[in-house]
């Protein structure tokens, strides 16, 4: 196992130059995204907090009330007592705030990120804008907002679907990511395009960081597409080694979570453009089962290529991934593969899964002991 | 002049229970396109007549006693469509649909027409029309592009706080009572379904508000015993792409006017 810390100066990160800002205060900065200016003069209500970003500009995160709170006990009425008791329990317990879930501290990250920018660019619509998207009917409403305003989060968008697919607004926000404790929704949004992945409750949470945002990927099937780990099921190690080796120079295709990495790529270089490479508020690693001295060359060409940094890459040639988890204490990791994913949470990380590509098809069979 | 002509072909209504809703004519049937043997081809507004009879029927699958119904009213608003009086009738009774009566009036009179038939709710296409009844105190809701494609399976209607529909009029206390009392008949209709399989659905936007806002709408319409199915809170994020996916069959905004932020 290997570990590579790569500073962004080493070979990975050569090809990325660096971005010149104009002397205006709001650094503005290059890409897809449009900066708009603006002061709405006709804006109502929100004069205290600030402003929410245009979809479009932000980097929009939906949650789902499941995974942003902890619901289990109001899952159980619904299982056991059908829907109606489920809604005459919640509204009964209005003022009951729920207690933080799987996606709380990650949530609480960005904000602590979009605090930061804030500061470098007040301007800026350039931010995480966190959403509640649940198909949680709207008579939980006013709980889920008792909630919110209990634990001072910064949410003002939400879509309670009231049983219906929550897919279209979903699109119609411009989500970047999706989180969900329903594994089929999750693999709905996978499939118009959306990053997205499944969390679950981990038994104990390992202490993670108030002030920096950190967030790990698995490569293949995450952030590379499944192509490599089908080589390997179909015809083992040693072929994949082989296969891996003569297609060094190929770029792997894309995985879903891949745009995810480059919105968080594109906030992180504004905290560069104003000199906080080093205190930088947001991290990102790359956690993957392939080797540093072979497999893992083909995975750091391909990121170079497209011009994504990742600021830790760590090579464990199969080995288990809980123990390096533990040590990094990301807010979240992503992952294609379930036994990854519970190694994973036993060890007090909150990992999701990321239902995407053959792994899917295995993930029933196998229950120990197969790695790459 | 104004004719009121009863459809025999449908069962009259109690009056004093039913909820009365006029549409226009012109948008329950194109007046251009014939559908052959002087029957009208569908208008925009089909596919909501056709949802307000699904919620008539489930409520008396119900209770075969059931008063509490929609009362549907064709309506025109100008004398051209007046002039066409038989061919309505006979597209309605072809189509089946059921509305209990038609009101044949002109661009001067409609409004008082609406007035007589004590009519809770009136839609129609025509920003002036809605703009011009609203000012007399009727309820009343534009049918626009995003209302127009709605499936008839489930009625759906939009509460929606905080936006800017009718910039050039403000809702009187009259048009305020009028949106409160069908809002509450709305209402009692819903809690005669369960939460699964309603023919009816009612959801919640508020436009520009944050979550507080929303809340307070939530709490609003609860204390006119309305409970609401879904909710959508925007805090300026744009109506189009969320009404795109929503499509309400019409949207009502005058429950919250004068209630502050």
């Amino acid at each position: 196992m290997v570990k590579m810390s790569l500073d962004p100066v080493q070979v990975m990160s050569g090809q990325v130059t660096e971005l010149k800002v104009a002397p205006s205060s709001n650094g503005d900065s290059r890409g897809s995204w449009e900066e708009k200016e603006e002061f709405d003069q006709d804006h109502l209500g929100l004069t205290a907090k600030p402003k929410p970003p245009k979809p479009e500009n932000a980097v929009t995160i939906a949650v789902s009330s499941r995974v942003l709170f902890r619901t289990e006990r109001e899952q159980k009425v619904f299982e056991q007592k059908g829907v109606e008791e489920y809604l005459r329990y919640q509204i009964e317990h209005e003022n009951e705030p729920f207690a933080p879930g799987p996606a709380f501290p990650f949530v609480k990250a960005l904000e602590a990120v979009n605090s930061r920018l804030r500061e470098l660019y007040p301007q800026s619509e350039e931010l995480f804008d966190i959403v509640l998207v649940t198909y949680n009917h709207a008579h939980v409403g006013i709980r889920l907002i008792n909630t919110i305003n209990h634990h001072n989060l910064f949410i003002e968008r939400f879509c309670m679907t009231g049983g219906s697919s929550p897919i279209g607004y979903l699109k119609a926000w411009h989500t970047n990511l999706y989180l969900s404790a329903d594994a089929d929704k999750v693999r709905e949004a996978l499939a118009e395009g959306i990053a997205a992945a499944t969390m679950f409750m981990p038994e104990k949470l390992t202490e993670v960081s108030q002030s920096q945002l950190r967030v790990a990927f698995d490569g293949d099937a995450v952030l590379f597409s499944d192509e490599s780990e089908r080589i390997f099921k179909a015809h083992g190690l040693d072929k994949f080694f082989e296969h891996e080796r003569e297609n060094e120079d190929t770029l792997l295709d894309h995985g879903p979570l891949k745009g995810f990495l480059e919105a968080l790529g594109k906030l992180q270089k504004k905290f560069y453009a104003k000199g906080h490479r080093l205190d930088c508020p947001i991290r990102t690693f790359l956690v993957t089962a392939r080797s540093a001295a072979s497999s893992g060359i083909r995975a750091l060409k391909t990121l170079r290529a497209w011009g994504l940094e990742i600021d830790e890459a760590l090579f464990l040639a199969g080995a288990p991934k809980g123990p390096m988890l533990e040590k990094i204490r990301p807010h979240i990791y992503f992952d294609d593969q379930m036994f990854h994913v519970e190694g994973a949470a036993e060890m007090g990380t909150i990992a999701a899964h990321v239902p995407y590509g053959i792994a899917q098809k295995h993930n029933a069979k196998q229950n120990t002991g197969v790695r790459k | 002049m104004v004719s009121t002509v009863q459809n025999t072909d449908v069962k009259q209504k109690e009056s004093d229970h039913a909820v009365v809703v006029a549409v226009a004519s012109r948008a329950v049937f194109e007046p251009e396109a014939q559908g052959g043997d002087n029957v009208y081809a569908e208008g925009v507004a089909f596919p909501l007549l056709q949802a307000l009879q699904k919620v008539n029927e489930r409520l008396l699958e119900e209770n075969s006693a059931e008063s509490l119904l929609f009362d549907i009213v064709l309506i025109t608003t100008d004398s051209q469509q007046q002039q066409q009086s038989s061919h309505l009738i006979s597209s309605t009774k072809h189509y089946g649909l059921e509305v209990s009566r038609f009101c044949f009036s002109t661009e001067e009179d409609f409004i008082e027409s609406l007035l007589q038939n004590n009519v809770q709710l009136f839609l129609s296409t025509d920003r002036n029309e809605v703009s011009q009844t609203s000012q007399k105190g009727v309820l009343s809701a534009l049918l626009d592009e995003y209302t127009t494609s709605c499936p008839s399976e489930q009625l759906r209607v939009l509460f929606c706080r905080d936006a800017v529909i009718r910039p050039d009029t403000n809702p009187t206390p009259a048009s305020r009572q009028a949106a409160q009392s069908f809002s509450a008949q709305l209402g009692k209709m819903r809690q005669r379904f369960g939460m699964s399989d309603s023919p009816l659905s009612i959801a919640l936007m508020t436009s520009c508000g944050g979550r507080d806002s929303c809340g307070g709408a939530l709490r609003t319409l609860r204390s006119l015993g309305i409970s609401v199915d879904e909710a959508y809170c925007l805090a300026g994020s744009p109506r189009g792409p969320i009404l795109s996916v929503l499509r309400p069959h019409f949207v009502l905004s005058d429950c919250f006017s004068g209630l502050e932020d």
